[in-house]
């Protein structure tokens, strides 16, 4: 008698394709994720914003209906207020699709780069998760040794991360646009406001690319799970503080800093200096207040320094991918 | 696919920096339960690692399945199963987890990945701790779950690197009784590599002794046992003296062995002469063991061409 149970059946259906199999370890990966202490409240946080973002984006679109009780309401509060509310409802109502526009577009850019510095941190906490712990526990050869090459492994990876930052980042923010025009008092809210949106994913898309890249290299520099989330904060809050101090003496210096360079990126994509320039044309209050607006802050809206801020994260990205391929192999 | 060959090499070799892992081998191996012997650092993993895609080969080529390996990796993947010699588990992950995340790995759904996980848990005795992480098992645990997880998908083919390392006896029984099931009972050809030379005797058709990366013996077991013949252990209840001085008479040498067996070198391939002797002698053997110790005698006399030749 057998001292095993031996009821070993052959598999018979069908398997399922290369895309599938990639998807397995991004959602395996991203179920990891969220089972880290903390990760779900901080997921829940973004998306909590994303509720304020809509309330923003109501109380804007509140603005264009006559006699609106939002108006009221600041008038309310202060007097001086409404007449600012009321200047601005009527360059709603004359200019919508400007105006719509421009409000949303500003708006955006302030909840992309809100949400931004979360994402960053929700990333640098499952630093281990995504390649670090694989390399420890030799899990790279079992993945190795199924149906999946490196390039799946990587790519499977890859979208965990692309998968944490939509959740924390740019899903919150595009769930504030639709609900937002969803309760706006017109339809062509949505239409006016697909710039802002386009911009928004554009940013979006962009930066998580680039820090999951950046994400999956810090990962894999080594196999420890502490030294992977050491480096990440330390690169963040030391590129961050450097970077305005670098600025001063050597300003390419500042391009280390992931952070930065993707502030700069942000400005690039979003154009808010013709944003501003619009609103200073068509609401005299704007224009006063613009006009206290520092000369180089207005010039780094205008123009920033993109070009050095894409090559700067281009060569990050290459580090961080070179460092993947050297150190992701089964032995 | 039972007569086809599932490996075929051609001056397979793998070199890492000056050490040549791998020197020039040629295999052609038909289905069925194969041994991989040899000593450490023979090359016995790095030949699975190369057929398997792990290692990137430096010369040669290889078959695996009638598919040319660095060609057709994932497809090749989808039908082989693999134990790796160390540790291996994804930490964090419950066994059961595990074995369905790697099944789905191969493509397989997931409600199916999950009911075959626990089919395959079942069948190498796993009991509820399934449901524990992987990171608290035993040994034996763990190399019953590296077990499950080669063979979940369902591979034609399954390569085992040292499978019976850190179990107990008992275990180690129980394991290998599996292993045997599933060329005898299911059909899937195993290569076992392994340096414990009486688990290859028990399990194993074929044997493949490797020594310095070359391939010194590849031959069925029972033609490696034929060229050993002349050899059998007899198990008497009593009578050793007079079978002892029966076979000096007779010039063969004898000798009592510790555990009280006689091993008698009669010089002859079959045991006809020997069994004559026990009836003349009216001695009835309990057991008779011919070729004995075929597979270390080989081992050992393939290990010294070696390295007279080196």
């Amino acid at each position: 008698m057998p001292l095993h149970n031996t009821q070993y059946q052959h598999w018979e259906g069908f398997h399922l394709g290369l895309w599938q199999r990639r998807g397995t370890i991004a959602l395996n990966g991203l179920t990891a994720c969220l089972q880290i202490k903390g990760m779900r409240h901080v997921v829940a946080m973004c998306w909590i914003a994303a509720l304020g973002m809509t309330a923003a984006l109501f109380l804007i679109g509140q603005l264009l209906v006559a006699d609106s009780i939002v108006v009221q309401w600041v008038g309310n509060l202060n007097p001086q207020l409404q007449g600012f509310a009321r200047t601005f409802t009527s360059w709603l109502e004359q200019h919508p699709e400007v105006s719509v526009r421009t409000t949303q577009n500003v708006l955006f850019y302030y909840f992309g780069t809100f949400l931004l510095p979360v994402s960053i941190f929700a990333l640098g906490v499952v630093l281990p998760v995504l390649i670090t712990r694989d390399l420890a526990s030799n899990a790279i050869i079992i993945y190795a040794s199924k149906a999946v090459s490196r390039g799946d492994y990587l790519l499977g990876k890859f979208c965990t991360a692309f998968g944490l930052l939509a959740l924390t980042w740019l899903g919150p923010i595009c769930a504030a646009w639709l609900l937002g025009n969803l309760l706006a008092p017109d339809w062509r809210f949505f239409w006016h406001s697909r710039v802002a949106l386009f911009h928004t994913v554009i940013f979006g898309i962009g930066s998580m690319v680039i820090l999951s890249l950046l994400a999956l290299g810090v990962s894999a520099l080594s196999s420890k799970e502490k030294s992977a989330p050491a480096v990440w904060f330390m690169w963040w809050i030391i590129g961050g503080v450097i970077a305005p101090i670098a600025a001063q003496t050597k300003p390419w210096l500042r391009h280390l800093s992931f952070n930065y360079n993707l502030d700069q990126l942000a400005l690039s994509v979003f154009r808010l200096g013709d944003d501003l320039r619009i609103a200073q044309d068509n609401v005299p209050i704007f224009g006063t207040m613009l006009r206290n607006i520092r000369a180089e802050t207005m010039a780094a809206l205008n123009s920033p320094p993109i070009w050095g801020a894409v090559c700067g994260l281009l060569a990050m990205a290459g580090i961080a991918a070179l460092v993947v391929v050297k150190r992701v192999k089964p032995e | 696919m039972a007569s086809a060959l599932v490996i075929e090499t051609q001056s397979l070799s793998k070199v890492f920096g000056s050490q040549r892992a791998l020197d020039a081998v040629n295999l052609q191996v038909a289905p069925g339960a194969i041994g991989l012997l040899g000593p450490n650092g023979a090359g016995k993993s790095t030949l699975m690692k190369c057929l398997l895609q792990l290692q990137p080969i430096t010369s040669g080529s290889a078959k695996l399945l009638g598919r040319e390996v660095g060609r057709e990796g994932r497809e090749i993947r989808k039908r082989v199963g693999y134990t790796p010699e160390q540790d291996c588990h994804i930490p964090g992950m419950a066994g059961c987890e595990y074995v369905t995340y790697c099944a789905q790995l191969c493509g397989l759904p997931f409600q199916a990945a999950r009911q075959r996980a626990h089919e395959m848990l079942d069948f190498v005795g796993m009991g509820q701790e399934r449901y524990r992480k992987a990171d608290t098992y035993s040994t034996g645990m763990k190399q019953r779950l590296k077990l499950a997880q080669a063979i979940v998908h369902d591979p034609e083919i399954v390569f085992l690197d040292e499978p019976m390392n850190g179990l107990d006896p008992k275990g180690q029984a129980q394991i290998l009784e599996l292993i045997q099931s599933l060329w005898k009972t299911y059909g899937i050809t195993v290569v076992l590599s392994s340096h414990l030379l009486q688990d290859v005797d028990r399990i194993c058709e074929q044997i493949i002794i490797i020594a310095r990366g070359r391939v010194l013996v590849h031959d069925t077991l029972e033609n490696l046992k034929a060229r050993k013949r002349g050899a059998a252990e007899v198990v008497v209840m009593a009578g050793h003296a007079e079978l002892q001085q029966a076979c000096r008479l007779r010039q063969w040498p004898c000798e009592l062995l510790a555990n009280g067996h006689l091993k008698v070198e009669h010089k002859s391939e079959s045991l006809n002469s020997l069994v004559g002797l026990l009836q003349e002698l009216k001695l009835a053997p309990l057991e008779l063991i011919p070729s004995p110790n075929a597979l270390e005698e080989t081992f050992v006399q393939a290990l010294e061409i070696s390295h007279a030749t080196s």
